[in-house]
């Protein structure tokens, strides 16, 4: 192969034309999406069918959701070098990817979302301290700053890379202290998620979203970070997953996946709880007090009903929870896999309900409700951040050693190397296998 | 006065609009329009997509034939004060684009300062804010009656009403000329007061006894500002967003069309203050 | 020199840190957030002098006091003119859009003549000189040929100089076709005609009565002088005066009533005679200015009692006694007349009914009452010395046949001109001249109309507007708008004193237009022998401050003049004119259910002035929304008929079929259906043409029998899915 120097030591990867076609069939998903956010970017909003109703929409729900979502990096992290859980070092590199991706898509996400782009880094340079958004701003650009740290080391160990000295000690330097930036990352992580969950909680015009809470802090912003812990490495889980079905190898031992998915499974299990504490409280209380009832968020529209209070809490929340704390139907792959999923619906319908229904709800009187469907180009530059991870976890997997048990698990069979690669065309590597 | 004041005490700028008055005609919306240079697009018949600072809202007590009745309500923006000046948008604001006014009640927007995150728009329950989602443009000719007291809005900023500041400033240099210390509730008028036919709306400075919206409304500061007017309410009162827009109507449907209650609570309830 | 790789790193680290440390990022941030303020599309108003003028605003015939604010030689903002006998500081939506009828891009530029088909929208532009000289020489070759009559001019009203002069012109040129657009003004002079026996129109002292029937006047939806109007219901308000409006729909004026009397559409002259009968049988009445009381009384117990009545206009018997009661009983009783807007000029039945309850209130020239003025007559010419082809001319009869025969009562039946033209007429007309007036639009049975414009050999539009009669010009002299010129503008629309207004050019006229009183000057002057002996002013200017003669420097020091202290033109109304069939609508019943009436609102301007952009833009999405026009139906008929909101359907009526959507509307009487006037224009520009459907394309003019006039209150139509 062309790139064979590249590749880690080892391991084996796909033929170049395979892995340039993958490429090329996913470049084509993320040039339109690309087409889209230019067209956002010069021809303005107009393009979305966002409406002075619909100020956040399908972006800001995406940004939450897979804020959410790249959770499992700050958490994983968390938990192996703060709490000690040494075996998630198997799986924390492509956590940290994962995070990378997550956060970088959702800052770019915001910098289309924004009317004026140009003047983005006015949140930094006119900040406004009691705005949530603000918070969200400086964590996660700090956060990101962090995760480009943890991924740092990861491309140095590239096999060409990690030949430069220079390169070799940074790497190694930046290993020996990366507890410091987990410790940092988690911290951080802690305020950006929160805020993110206060965005929606402080708006106390907005009886469907307001919370009260502790101090300035609605109960929305614990319950944000608690639900990026406890769902985000469901996420991290389940693309390693699909990962593995992908490329048809195991990548991460079981042991691993196991130990992380009890630990997801007991947070989504106490986040639930919480997340109904909240819910009872805010429906008996919070609303009444403001003169309203659960039927005026949940009635009088074709979309929003409380079925999404079952889904969230339900068939989302206690349901995989109970299968990833019940050892059995943890072990079993479909059982686990089954309930990863319904964890990364149940997250990101939470975010949709904080962000679309707010918008959804009519709050005076004699308002109406306001239903919003994504123009093709929301979708387009929705999908992009999807193209730009899949081409990213593409490379990196080619080239940087983000499995550590990878070469483990799969040994290689020197002499017939040569052979396979003549054959793999039957056997390409980017597809799916079968499901 | 025991001792002379070198500061002028906080005005509250605020309204009181009759809807018993209150025609629908819209000349409001037009007068806001033609004063703060809003732009409008071919087709605004999407009122999810309509620049209008002061929309008139019509409403109905859903009775059918031919108890029917329909009520207008301009909703200009609220100018909440929330508490202490933290209403819904302000306090959101990541850029501090839009302030509160300590001095006038005024809660401003910064168009220049703007960048466009629409946060303001989603705190705001009375949907007085608008996006400017496309680039103004004016029919070509048009953009001669421009008013240089405000700046058009350029694509991807939000504007809404400004109790017409720029009318203030004005007065305000006007009254400091004349040598006069407070600006003449006369001076400083909205241009939708101002040009309301039915003589509906009543502005001024709701801390000033002598103002004559002060006198309509009587605010009870003990009481969060509430009107002691029996015919007076304010839009979602209950939520604490503390406006400045009093509302008049004798219609009992009316006032209570104006928030929200539960079936057996009384017009004019209020809720326990949650901050 | 070799790059190695360690210099090669060590060059782009350098540089990157270099470049960040350097002021270039930050100074390019920083004009980032500057371009994004000052992208060169969004226009930078120019500041100036700020200055403000008076004038008068004639937008509609509400004759409003205006102050504009100008910057520099721009005009920013038009405001009401604060202590204006008329208005008083307020001001309406169309009063306050004018500037985007002065700036907007639906005026025409510059005299014109067609080179495309007609209606094909392509023009040359001409010199003032060449545009006179087609339209005189082709005035001069048919009169030369003795059918000066064959000439016709429409305007939209008949008061003031300018139509004056338009009238002096007809006459000097001999033809007997001036033709003022039809409005409620028609029924009111013959009414006035009629009972009180003399020239003359009738005022309301508004402000003044303490109890108001108003029989479908949108005493808020622009009937009358509309700010004044609204001064007063809100004037109302504060005095607790009863208001009573008798109509099918639940308009503004309606919801602002203290009471609300749904009729049975067309039934308001029957409702009228109804309350008259039962304060004559109860002795309720005051007969002091009344005469020839008697056998009207006799007739009426016998044809209107209660129980009668009740069925016929669908009002409770003891909703009719109750106000009966209250309006006779009231110290000001005051019944209006004229529905909505007062765009059609209604049958003179009810007129006369109305009237006639006015009568026996005993509120004639009363304070708080009904009163009969004769306009200002400032506009003292000498006659018009006309020549044997102009005599000639004048004694044809008139193209429309108002003033002879069936029509004796009528002075101008515009909505006679399309059976005229296509095949009913006396004789061909050759020419028609339109000023103020758009009629290929705003009148009823559109498309005939237009068929017989397209008959007529040559039409010469004075409007300022691209409007639809402009599309169909031949020729276009425009004129300027009202901001760009001198123009006397006596208020009449229900004062009940005489008021006349100046407008004074508050900028220098915009484009290449030119003052139709101008216009008419020069044109008669180049036609030259009595015609321009007709026309001695130099300029139009000299003629007006001529005319005005000592009011002249009063208006130009006020603004307005006044005259408070008039005499009615009579003091005792001879009571008739109810024996006449009532107007039906137009349809049978069984291929119709359903009756379409046409509303008004004061958003939507619904005469020869054009909705502005601000205007369209405030009106719901219930009356417009994208290009589709919604009717207003009872949801009881609705649900009957299988339509729910929003839903497309198929309005039919006896005169024509349009595409509409469903809005349910709670305060409509069910079997009848709304549709607000002033939309479907085909011409402007963008911003208004397409808009909806234009309800005069659906309604065809209903003859009054007493006089000719168009009596149509609605039509009979059907709705069907789309």
């Amino acid at each position: 192969m062309m790139d064979s120097a590249l590749i880690p030591k080892g391991v084996k990867r796909c033929p170049m034309w395979q892995f340039l076609l993958g490429l090329g069939i996913v470049g084509a998903v993320l040039a339109w999406g690309v087409y889209a956010m230019l067209l956002c970017w010069f021809k303005g909003l107009n393009q979305t069918n966002m409406n002075d109703y619909y100020g956040f929409a399908l972006w800001i729900w995406a940004d939450l959701a897979i804020i959410a979502l790249g959770g499992g990096a700050f958490f994983s992290g968390l938990l192996k070098y703060i709490v000690g859980k040494d075996e998630l070092k198997h799986i924390i590199n492509y956590a940290v990817l994962i995070g990378f991706i997550c956060y970088s898509s959702a800052l770019l996400i915001l910098a289309i979302d924004i009317g004026q782009p140009l003047r983005g880094w006015f949140i930094f340079w006119h900040a406004n301290v009691h705005s949530m958004l603000t918070e969200v701003a400086f964590c996660l650009s700090c956060y990101f700053s962090v995760l480009t740290i943890e991924y740092i080391p990861l491309i140095l160990e590239n096999r060409q890379l990690d030949k430069v000295p220079f390169f070799h000690n940074l790497s190694h330097n930046m290993h020996e202290t990366m507890a410091v930036f987990a410790a940092t990352g988690a911290f951080l992580s802690f305020f950006h998620q929160g805020s993110l969950g206060g965005v929606a909680g402080v708006l106390f015009g907005r009886p469907f979203a307001f919370r009260e809470g502790l101090l300035i802090w609605p109960w929305t912003f614990f319950l944000f970070t608690w639900s990026a812990a406890a769902y985000g490495p469901c996420f991290t889980l389940l693309i390693t997953w699909i990962t593995e079905k992908v490329t048809r190898k195991k990548l991460v031992k079981d042991n691993v996946v196991e130990l992380l998915a009890k630990i997801s499974g007991w947070m989504i299990f106490t986040y639930t709880i919480a997340k109904i504490c909240d819910t009872a409280r805010w429906a008996n209380i919070t609303v009444p007090g403001l003169g309203q009832t659960l039927t005026d968020f949940y009635t009088g529209n074709a979309l929003y009903g409380y079925w999404i209070l079952f889904a969230e809490i339900v068939l989302c929340g206690l349901v995989p929870a109970i299968i990833l704390i019940s050892a059995p139907l943890r072990k079993n792959p479909t059982w686990r896999v089954i309930a990863l999923l319904l964890g990364v619906i149940g997250v990101s319908l939470n975010r949709w309900v904080m962000v679309l229904q707010v918008m959804a709800v009519p709050v005076m009187p004699f308002d109406h409700w306001a239903l919003y469907y994504p123009s093709w180009q929301e979708v387009a530059t929705t999908i992009l951040p999807l193209a730009y991870g899949i081409m990213l976890i593409m490379i990196s997997y080619r080239y940087l050693p983000i499995f550590p048990q990878e070469a483990e698990l799969n040994p290689i069979e020197e002499e017939t190397s040569a052979a396979v690669e003549a054959k793999t065309e039957s056997t390409p590597d980017l597809e799916p296998a079968e499901a | 006065m025991k001792h002379e004041q070198k500061h002028n005490p906080p005005m509250k700028y605020g309204m009181a609009i009759d809807l018993d008055k209150c025609t629908g005609c819209g000349a409001c919306m037009v007068a806001c329009m033609a004063e703060n240079n809003v732009s409008f697009k071919k087709d605004e018949s999407n009122k999810l997509d309509s620049i209008t600072w002061l929309r008139v809202y019509k409403l109905t007590n859903d009775k059918p034939y031919p108890n029917t009745d329909i009520c207008y309500l301009p909703r200009p923006c609220q100018h909440c004060e929330g508490h202490g000046g933290h209403s819904p948008c302000v306090s959101v604001c990541p850029a501090t684009a839009t302030d509160y006014s300590r001095e006038t009640g005024i809660v401003s927007q910064i168009y220049t300062r703007c960048f466009g995150c629409r946060y303001c728009m989603a705190a705001c329950p009375y949907h007085a804010r608008y996006f400017n989602w496309w680039d103004p443009v004016w029919p070509d000719g048009m953009e001669k009656y421009l008013s240089p007291n405000v700046s058009p809005r350029m694509r991807g900023v939000v504007e809404k009403c400004s109790f017409c500041f720029h009318r203030y400033q004005l007065a305000k240099n006007k009254a400091y000329l004349d040598g006069e210390r407070t600006v003449p509730e006369a001076a400083y008028q909205t241009a939708c007061t101002q040009a309301c036919p039915a003589g509906a709306i009543v502005f001024g400075d709701l801390n000033n006894p002598n103002h004559q919206v002060h006198q309509v409304v009587k605010p009870d500061p003990k009481h969060g500002g509430k009107s002691k007017n029996p015919r007076a309410f304010r839009l979602l009162e209950r939520l604490g967003t503390n406006p400045k827009i009093y509302y008049l109507s004798s219609r009992e449907w009316v006032r209570r069309a104006g928030d929200n209650y539960l079936a057996h609570e009384k017009t004019g309830q209020v809720s326990k203050p949650h901050h | 020199m070799k790059v190695d790789r360690r210099s090669f790193l060590s060059f782009v680290i350098g540089g990157a840190a270099g470049t960040a440390l350097s002021p270039l990022p930050w100074k390019l941030t920083d004009d980032s957030s500057i371009w994004s303020q000052m992208w060169p599309w969004t226009p930078v108003p120019p500041d100036g002098e700020v200055v403000y003028e008076d004038s008068t605003c004639s937008l509609c015939p509400g004759g409003c006091g205006i102050s504009v604010r100008k910057v520099d030689n721009r005009a920013v903002k038009i405001e009401g003119k604060k202590g204006h006998p008329v208005n008083d500081g307020g001001i309406c939506i169309l009063g306050l859009s004018g500037l985007q009828l002065l700036y907007g891009p639906t005026r025409i530029k510059s005299p014109m003549k067609r080179i495309g088909e007609r209606g094909e929208g392509k023009w040359q532009n001409i010199s003032w000189d060449e545009a006179t000289a087609i339209l005189t020489e082709k005035l001069t070759d048919i009169r030369d040929k003795g059918e000066a009559h064959t000439v016709a001019a429409i305007a939209g009203s008949d008061s003031g100089t300018v139509p004056a002069l338009l009238q002096r012109f007809m006459t000097a040129y001999g033809s007997p076709n001036f033709i003022r657009t039809p409005s409620h003004r028609d029924t009111d002079e013959l009414a006035v005609k009629t009972l009180f026996g003399a020239i003359g129109r009738t005022g309301f002292d508004v402000e003044n009565a303490d109890f108001i029937l108003s029989f479908g006047s949108g005493i808020v939806d622009g009937w009358g002088s509309p700010v004044r109007m609204f001064r007063a219901s809100s004037l109302w308000k504060e005095k607790n005066t009863t208001v009573v409006q008798v109509e099918p729909r639940l308009s503004n004026s309606a919801a602002k009533a203290t009471q609300w009397v749904p009729v049975n559409p067309g039934t308001e002259a029957d409702l009228a005679l109804g309350i008259a009968a039962v304060m004559v049988s109860q002795n309720m009445v005051d007969t002091g200015a009344v005469s020839g009381f008697s056998g009207w009384k006799n007739e009426l117990l016998a044809n209107y009692p209660t129980e009668k009545v009740s069925p016929i206009t669908g009002v409770n018997a003891d909703v009719i006694v109750e106000l009966a009661k209250g309006f006779a009983k009231a110290n000001r009783p005051l019944a209006l007349c004229g529905r909505g807007k007062g765009l059609v000029p209604g049958s003179l039945r009810e007129a006369a009914a109305i009237y006639a309850l006015n009568a026996l209130a005993g509120n004639i020239n009363q304070d708080g009452g009904m009163w009969a003025v004769s306009e200002a007559d400032y506009i003292q010419w000498p006659d018009v010395a006309t020549d044997k082809l102009a005599s000639s001319g004048l004694r044809q009869p008139r193209f429309d046949g108002a003033g002879a025969g069936q029509y004796a009562k009528a002075r101008y039946l515009l909505n006679r001109l399309a059976v005229g033209v296509n095949g009913d007429g006396p004789y061909p007309l050759q020419v028609l001249l339109v000023a103020g007036a758009n009629p290929c639009h705003d009148l009823p049975d559109t498309q005939s109309l237009q068929a017989a414009f397209a008959q007529i050999p040559f039409i010469v539009s004075f409007s300022s507007f691209k409007d639809e009669t402009a599309a169909m010009a031949d020729l276009l002299l425009p004129d300027h708008v009202y901001l760009e010129r001198y123009e006397d503008v006596p208020v009449g629309a229900g004062l009940a004193h005489q008021v006349i207004g100046l407008s004074k050019p508050v900028v220098s006229p915009q484009f290449n237009t030119r003052h139709l009183g101008e216009t008419l000057i020069t044109a008669a002057k180049a036609m030259g022998g009595s015609i321009a002996d007709a026309f001695p002013w130099d300029d139009y200017e000299t003629c007006l401050e001529k005319t005005l003669a000592e009011k002249w420097d009063v208006l130009m020091e006020e603004g307005v003049w006044v005259e408070t202290d008039i005499e009615p033109v009579a003091d005792t109304v001879r009571l008739a004119g109810k024996d006449v069939p009532s107007v039906q609508a137009e349809g049978d019943v069984n291929s119709f259910p359903l009756l379409l009436i046409p509303y008004d609102s004061i958003r939507l301007s619904s005469g020869y002035i054009g909705d502005a952009p601000f205007m369209i833009k405030t009106v719901a999405d219930t009356i417009l929304k994208g290009k589709d026009g919604f009717v207003e139906i009872n949801p009881q008929t609705a649900s009957a008929a299988g339509f729910s909101e929003g839903a497309l359907a198929t309005l039919t009526t006896p005169r024509g079929e349009a595409r509409v959507r469903i809005h349910l509307f709670e305060g409509i009487k069910p079997g009848v259906i709304a549709m607000a006037r002033g939309l479907g224009h085909t011409a402007y520009d963008g911003y208004l043409a397409g808009k909806g459907v234009n309800v005069n394309e659906l309604i065809g003019p209903v003859e009054d029998p007493s006089s000719g006039h168009d009596a149509a209150w609605g039509i009979r139509a059907k709705l069907a899915k789309a």
